[in-house]
């Protein structure tokens, strides 16, 4: 029996142009890296090359005076924490995120429960719901301006024929005023998509277990507090940390409405930046505020970006 | 459908290929350019449009853009920071050492030439365009803020005679309340910051008091200043001013007939005219009237007003010649005779002065007549005088709607206004 003489194997065996270039995963993976490329050059563009000019800026004098930045170390936040306007403007952030979030979140919870039982004109009463959202948010706050205007609002108008005044109220011109008339218009606009997702999230509720708490003799009170709210804990966290995130980048419906005033007493960080770089003509220390008011939304930001990975 | 490299990079190329096409068609269309507040108002618009269209007619082709009195310093910065700085822009005259730093800034004394400017503007009039030297701004329409009373209101409310004194205007101011319902006695500017300081500065020197003095020194806690302050504040207590008020409002309100007095520059006219609805017949109805004093060996101060123009050069030669054409234009004799007499305002050259159109207006010589003297902006003049006057504006509304007392505001007031002040220096 003769044995055929064994083949000498190549020292590298040839392959396919593909898997020469790293197969058919690597394949993807640089395909995917173009598609990414038009999305990472716009991001590049327009948030992280002004976001990192900004940072830089936070350290400079740049003013009408000045044509060119020029660098002054932590001077800018030194001055931050010595005015007692900007410092007031970070207390009042901290009222109007707390206020807005609050209120948008219980009414919406408390108008998806009533959207989520069953009634005549449900669907079109969901539906109606949404109308706020529509409305651009500088609409909406000139809807809500003339409202409350002290001469020609609707506002002044009702309580003087109920003869609950005997005077028109200048709304806007009082501290808490103003600072209602922005909670109100801001919790206006949200409560439809923040009333979407609780809803989302009832609908996904076992009826059955309802039922059965109820046989056992739970009151209204005691299931939504044992039963929908636990289970709409994770939807409840997300609305949580998007309002939160939403309210304090909040700018134009309060620029709309009362411009920060009256004072400063809806002067938001959002508004500060804005008086400092286009009233004062102040960049550097505009930069330095807005630095700071970054800082404010990374953490829930972070939360958010956490829950959604975990989730992922 | 399946994405081939090659669909890929036609794709990339089209978009490319549009890109490029989109930024020629831009720059195309970035041309001469005129920015005017006046053409964003309502009652002036068609008065700006016509301005242009016919410079534009003789070859030289201008495109008008219009933003708000309150937001062009801002528009100018923006556009001078992503350079889109247009031709030529439209100024009040205290905004000049504002924008006197900007690099861009075309000198006219070299753009049109200084003997043609001289020989066509006087001297005091050219003057308020000067900056350390230069002619910076070419005026264009000029004349006063003082105040101004609706005939028809104070008859209504039975005033018979207008208030010389700031005691006969608060009796008056009462009487408008009091007689007519839903008014506001005087619209004062109590609501943008842009706005505020020109009425403060007003009544501070009708107290005989100043804000900044001439060397630049905070005075704010003069008594004379104090007393303006608490004049204002007892104004609002006495809901014989309101909250909420901004000038284009004040103007709206004079002409409906709901308030009785307000401060504003000649263009008055024009608004009234056009807010009544009743034309050159609401002319009767305006009354100029010098500001009422707290008493009398104060003279009445009116402020000194004025629409400017700047240009800015570009670098390139032919648009930089168009905006030393657009100047010359701007103070021509056809464009003077009826460009700020339209606008209500004096015009700036000796011709249009001397024209029988404007020597014979009655609303000019009234104007004339109740103008006394006439002082600068006293926070304009400062090259920090967007921050002096947000924090002018934000103390005074503070004392105005009672969250601080006015002691209180003052002494707020002036450790601020000093800071800024030597920050400037």
């Amino acid at each position: 029996m003769s044995v055929a003489p064994a083949r000498a194997l190549p020292s590298s065996p040839p392959v396919s142009r593909l898997a020469a270039r790293g197969g058919l995963k690597a394949g993807e993976r640089r395909v995917g890296w173009i598609f990414m490329v038009p999305a990472l050059v716009a991001f590049t563009a327009v948030i992280l090359w002004p976001f990192i000019s900004a940072l830089g800026l936070a350290f400079t004098r740049y003013d009408l005076r000045t044509p060119e930045p020029i660098f002054i170390g932590l001077a800018n936040f030194r001055a931050i924490l010595a005015s007692p306007q900007i410092l007031g403007s970070f207390v009042t952030t901290f009222v109007f995120v707390t206020l807005a979030t609050v209120f948008t979140v219980a009414v919406a919870l408390a108008w998806a429960l009533i959207l989520n039982q069953s009634f005549r004109g449900r669907a079109l009463l969901r539906t109606a719901t949404l109308i706020p959202w529509v409305l651009p948010a500088t609409v909406a706050a000139f809807v809500w301006a003339w409202i409350f205007n002290s001469r020609f609002g609707v506002l002044n108008a009702a309580l003087l024929s109920m003869g609950i005044i005997d005077l028109p109220q200048a709304w806007l011109s009082t501290s808490a005023g103003a600072m209602t008339a922005v909670v109100i218009t801001k919790v206006w606009i949200s409560v439809p998509v923040t009333t979407t997702f609780f809803l989302a999230g009832l609908q996904s509720m076992d009826r059955e277990q309802i039922d059965a708490a109820r046989v056992d003799g739970a009151s209204d009170w005691h299931v939504l507090r044992d039963h929908i709210m636990p289970h709409l804990r994770p939807v409840l966290l997300v609305v949580l940390v998007l309002a939160v995130i939403g309210n304090l980048q909040q700018f134009d419906k309060i620029f709309a409405l009362t411009g920060g005033g009256p004072v400063r007493a809806t002067t938001v960080l959002s508004i500060e930046v804005y008086r400092l770089a286009f009233d004062s003509w102040d960049i550097g220390m505009a930069a330095a505020v807005g630095l700071l008011w970054v800082a404010t939304i990374v953490p829930p930001a972070f939360l958010y970006l956490r829950h959604l990975l975990k989730d992922a | 459908m399946t994405i081939t490299r090659r669909t890929l990079i036609a794709g990339a190329g089209a978009g490319l290929g549009t890109l490029a096409f989109a930024s020629a068609a831009q720059a195309q269309a970035a041309g001469a350019s005129f920015m005017s507040f006046s053409f964003a108002e309502e009652a002036n618009r068609a008065l700006v449009q016509k301005l242009v269209d016919d410079f534009s007619a003789r070859g030289s082709a201008m495109q008008v853009i219009g933003s708000a009195w309150g937001d062009m310093q801002r528009n100018v910065m923006l556009r001078q920071r992503s350079r889109q700085l247009p031709t030529a822009v439209q100024i009040s005259e205290r905004w000049l050492p504002s924008f006197a730093g900007m690099p861009e800034i075309m000198n006219l004394d070299e753009a049109v030439g200084r003997p043609a400017l001289e020989a066509a503007i006087e001297p005091n009039v050219l003057n308020v365009g000067r900056h350390e030297g230069r002619q910076l701004a070419l005026p264009m329409a000029t004349g006063s803020i003082g105040m101004i009373a609706n005939r028809e209101v104070l008859q209504r409310a039975g005033v018979e005679r207008v208030p010389v004194t700031i005691a006969e205007l608060r009796t008056a101011l009462l009487a408008v309340r009091d007689r007519i319902p839903n008014s506001v006695p005087m619209a004062m500017a109590t609501k943008n910051p842009n706005s505020i300081p020109l009425d403060v500065l007003i009544w501070v020197w009708a107290h005989g008091g100043r804000v900044i003095d001439d060397a630049g020194k905070v005075v704010v806690d003069d008594p004379r200043t104090v007393a303006a302050f608490e004049f204002m504040t007892q104004l609002m207590r006495d809901r014989l001013i309101a909250p909420e008020i901004d000038r284009p409002d004040s103007r709206r309100l004079f002409g409906q007939g709901a308030t009785g007095f307000y401060i504003d520059a000649p263009q008055a006219r024009t608004f009234a005219r056009t807010f009544s609805g009743r034309g050159e017949a609401f002319d009767a109805v305006l009354q100029p009237m010098a500001i009422p004093v707290a008493d009398s060996s104060i003279p009445p101060v009116a402020m000194a007003w004025g629409n400017m123009v700047i240009f800015f050069r570009t670098g390139d030669a032919a648009r930089d010649a168009l905006a030393g054409r657009f100047a010359q234009y701007l103070i021509s004799d056809e464009v003077q005779a009826t460009f700020p007499p339209a606008l209500s305002a004096l015009p700036v050259t000796r011709a249009a002065r001397n024209s029988p159109a404007v020597a014979n207006d009655p609303y000019f010589s009234a104007w004339a007549r109740a103008t006394g003297q006439v002082r600068l902006h006293e926070i304009g003049v400062w090259s920090n005088a967007p921050e002096l006057s947000v924090i002018l504006s934000e103390e005074t509304q503070a004392a105005l709607l009672g969250q601080k007392t006015v002691a209180q505001a003052i002494a707020a007031m002036k450790p601020r206004l000093e800071a800024s002040m030597q920050r400037r220096a």
